[in-house]
């Protein structure tokens, strides 16, 4: 029986191999012992093998290569890593290395690949952003009427540019699949890994300016904060984030930077800061900056708060949102950011915070939650 | 960790040093490369490596037992176990929040529902190593694979180069190469900084270029988008998912063979294919082998008749698209995969005689592939028939800019350039002076991080399966 059994075994494993050669309808052979494969090459061809130390003589003068010409990015890279000890080494050896090369000029090959690849500079120094005063909080005064702003019609659709740090991706893509009636030409530019506090970076007010003058938006929606961990400096001082000074300091950062992409009133800024956190040290920080942001839109013609942190699950962190009255999966593994699905949530309270300004935007924004389905305005 | 960083230079720049020192030293050696793997794995979260060392562990003891056991029975057993427990694994991480999700849905309908939502993260790689357990351990159950070593399946499944997307490598193609240390006079620099060189450059310069300025921007918002731009967008996208999932399994052979190790090729020339089935000899071929060996065979093949080969390689198509997700984009992307290399397989056996020119036969089959694509590309149904339906659209396209247009033909031209042209221009960089060669180098990876600019490199597209 078993004889019998392996002599089956062995016809199908026959029946096989012809099969591979015969056919192969879904595949090639493995070729890791084919020596003439493209891109492979003969190791026993001295025309293609190198020494193991030559190999590592050239990886080490190519890293060196990269890190001479590349200081300027490397330092950029190490002030994007998260805080700890990779960002710390990155820039220890970056920052040196940066001022010595900036000093010979050899970051000017750098610059003119910038320059090729039609990338501007997102760094500045002496920005209002990083040393401007607090007055721009000083409360605007209250108007006889609110702004008029152009209505979109299907024919002339509002352009509105959706932007900010990762969480603004799935958001923008939201709005404009809940926009049905083609009102709104939505363009989304993330930004990811930026945040305020960390102009080094990423300079959101020099963005601004630059955004602005090259895409025009008739609105702006900023979604920003969920890495805004860094400490801030002001008047020389340090201070972290939960402190009464550092929220006064993101929230004169955010005026800032609300007054450049608003124009000065001349489009609406429709700010959205974090929603809840599962982390409850991140959930301090988004609670403190909803704070400020409310504040600062107070300060700036056309700037409306959207309150996506406590109008969501009334302020509790879950990874179930409601979405068509089902409960359904709505955030990312992270425990901050929403996935595809989740997302209309807050694209929707967007909408109904854009539908005070637009009212024909009413029947594209779902009913706000209805835990306590309260979009705040800044106005 | 990921390739095009400075986390991973620094790391690769140690490795290779002490990888090469202790060579000569395999007891050292082996741990040492182990650890090193865990290291880059675990980089972003440690709990993944124990994943990791579980699945190893578990998989050695089947393919043990499978080996071991005395009656065909006890063996089939065996393997039956094995491959239930891996593909449990599998679809716990990659199926069981939408099966749960799908399960409510249904019982909410009728007024039942509330189970709680899963929130599983779906541990980098995980597809690909449970591929290779599958594969060592049913060769051991076919008699193509004896047991091996604890530590070299460990090296193989953990090896840094390939672990996160690929390529999916045998046991017979990797552990022969640990049993001998590695010649350190004899390393193939030439081919491996050349992949490593073009995978940078594919991945940085074509393929996020392509995804930010038109790729993106059309499958987000269909609508706002002419016929043009839509046109151009659906090529790209080929263009795009080629020049990055090809740029990081060429990064990931190169490194591999600047360590000294050879992985199989998981790319050759796959657009200009002049017919599905060359198509997939082509593109992600060790997946495409994988699925041949481990389920279109099993299934059985083409020994059961004309049409069972049909249905088989509608099904072996149906299950690769339904392995990249639980998604109806992804199950009609396999689809019309299978129904294609079944449609050119009966036309084949009815009118053996008739041939299409090559150049006709060529464009069918590229835009078929990208049809395909538009339904992977797109995040739902809704949004790749509003791709489709686009097409026709008039307005204007300013999105379509000759660099757009010129990444794209040329990522598909440029499989064209003869092998031979490589091969020489290899040679010629191997006869270069150590100094120049890395200038060279260092030269490429200032322009592929200017290209890629402030935001970075965007994540590979294969790290999501």
């Amino acid at each position: 029986m078993d004889e019998r059994r392996r002599q089956r075994h062995d016809r199908e494993r026959e029946h096989r191999r012809e099969q591979l050669s015969d056919h192969e309808p879904i595949g090639g052979q493995p070729n890791v012992h084919d020596p003439a494969h493209p891109g492979i090459g003969d190791p026993e061809d001295p025309r293609l093998t190198m020494p193991a130390g030559r190999v590592f003589l050239v990886v080490l003068v190519a890293l060196l290569t990269a890190a001479i010409f590349n200081a300027d990015a490397m330092v950029r890279a190490g002030e994007g890593m998260k805080l700890g000890t990779t960002r710390d080494i990155t820039l220890s050896v970056a920052r040196p290395l940066a001022d010595v090369t900036g000093f010979l000029q050899l970051n000017e090959p750098r610059k003119a690949f910038d320059l090729a690849f039609g990338q501007e500079s997102k760094t500045a120094s002496g920005t209002e952003l990083e040393t401007g005063s607090a007055a721009i909080l000083q409360k605007k005064a209250k108007q006889e009427a609110k702004p008029v702003w152009r209505q979109p019609t299907a024919g002339q659709p509002l352009d509105v540019l959706v932007t900010g740090d990762s969480e603004a991706d799935l958001v923008g893509l939201k709005m404009a699949d809940l926009d049905t009636g083609d009102l709104l030409d939505v363009e989304t530019v993330a930004r990811n890994g930026t945040a305020l506090t960390n102009p080094g970076f990423f300079n959101w007010e020099l963005n601004a300016e630059q955004e602005m003058s090259s895409r025009d938006p008739d609105a702006v929606v900023m979604l920003i904060g969920a890495n805004d961990g860094f400490n801030v400096e002001v008047d020389g001082e340090l201070f972290a984030p939960g402190t009464p000074e550092w929220e006064t300091e993101f929230a004169r950062r955010a005026a800032v930077v609300m007054k450049t992409l608003g124009g000065d009133g001349e489009r609406p800024v429709y700010w959205v800061p974090p929603p809840t956190a599962r982390d409850q040290t991140y959930n301090e920080i988004y609670r403190s900056q909803n704070r400020a942001v409310e504040r600062a839109a107070e300060s700036v013609e056309g700037a409306r708060y959207v309150d996506i942190f406590s109008t969501i699950g009334n302020g509790q962190y879950s990874d179930q949102v409601e979405v068509d009255g089902r409960k359904v999966l709505g955030r990312q593994s992270d425990g901050i950011h929403f996935n595809r699905e989740g997302a209309e949530v807050p694209a929707g309270l967007v909408l109904a915070a854009m539908a005070e300004d637009y009212p024909v935007l009413e029947d594209a924004a779902p009913e706000p939650p209805k835990e306590d389905g309260r979009t705040k305005l800044g106005e | 960790m990921t390739f095009p960083t400075i986390e991973f230079a620094a790391f690769f720049t140690v490795v290779l040093f002490l990888s090469w020192l202790l060579m000569p030293h395999p007891r050292a050696w082996r741990p040492f490369i182990l650890v090193s793997s865990w290291v880059f794995y675990g980089w972003l979260d440690w709990r993944w490596v124990l994943l990791l060392i579980g699945s190893t562990v578990v998989n050695t003891v089947f393919a043990n037992a499978v080996a071991r056991a005395d009656t065909p029975a006890k063996r089939k057993q065996w393997v039956t176990i094995a491959v239930a427990a891996n593909l449990t694994l599998l679809g716990i991480f990659k199926y069981l929040g939408f099966f749960v999700g799908s399960v409510d849905d249904a019982l909410s309908s009728i007024g039942i529902g509330g189970l709680p939502v899963l929130q599983i993260v779906l541990p980098i790689g995980i597809s690909f190593f449970t591929f290779q357990s599958i594969s060592y351990v049913v060769d051991v159950y076919r008699g193509e694979q004896r047991p091996v070593a604890l530590m070299d399946f460990a090296i193989l499944q953990a090896f840094f180069p390939h672990i996160v997307a690929g390529p999916i490598v045998r046991v017979a193609e990797f552990v022969p190469q640990l049993r001998t240390p590695r010649d350190p006079r004899k390393v193939l620099a030439g081919p491996g900084i050349f992949l490593i060189a073009g995978g940078l450059f594919k991945k940085t310069v074509v393929a996020d270029e392509l995804a930010r300025r038109i790729v993106d921007p059309v499958f987000s918002d269909p609508s706002a988008h002419s016929g043009f731009e839509t046109l151009l967008a659906i090529y790209a996208f080929a263009a795009q998912i080629y020049c990055d999932f090809s740029g990081y399994t060429d990064m990931a052979i190169g490194l591999a063979l600047l360590l000294g190790f050879r992985l199989p090729q998981n790319f050759d020339r796959p657009y200009l294919a002049t017919s599905l089935r060359l198509f997939w000899h082509g593109w992600h071929m060790t997946l495409s082998r994988w699925l041949r060996d481990y389920l279109y065979i099993p299934l059985g093949g083409n020994r059961r008749g004309k049409r069972r080969t049909y249905i088989n390689l509608m099904l072996t198509m149906l299950l690769g698209g339904l392995w990249h997700g639980a998604a109806w984009t992804f199950l009609i992307w396999g689809g019309i995969h299978g129904s294609a290399l079944a449609g050119e397989r009966w036309l084949a056996e009815r009118y053996p005689r008739f041939h299409l020119p090559r150049w006709a036969a060529w464009a069918i089959t590229f835009n078929i592939v990208c049809l395909a694509w538009v339904f992977f590309r797109s995040p739902d149904l809704g949004t790749a028939f509003g791709v489709l339906g686009q097409i026709g659209a008039g307005g204007p396209s300013p999105l379509v800019t000759p660099v757009l247009v010129a990444l794209t033909v040329g990522a598909v031209a440029v499989q064209a350039v003869p092998r031979d042209f490589w091969q020489r221009a290899e040679q010629w960089f191997v006869l270069r002076p150590a100094l120049m060669q890395g200038l060279a180098l260092g030269a490429l990876i200032v322009i592929a991080d200017a290209a890629v600019g402030q935001q970075g490199v965007a994540p590979f597209i294969y790290f999501q399966f």
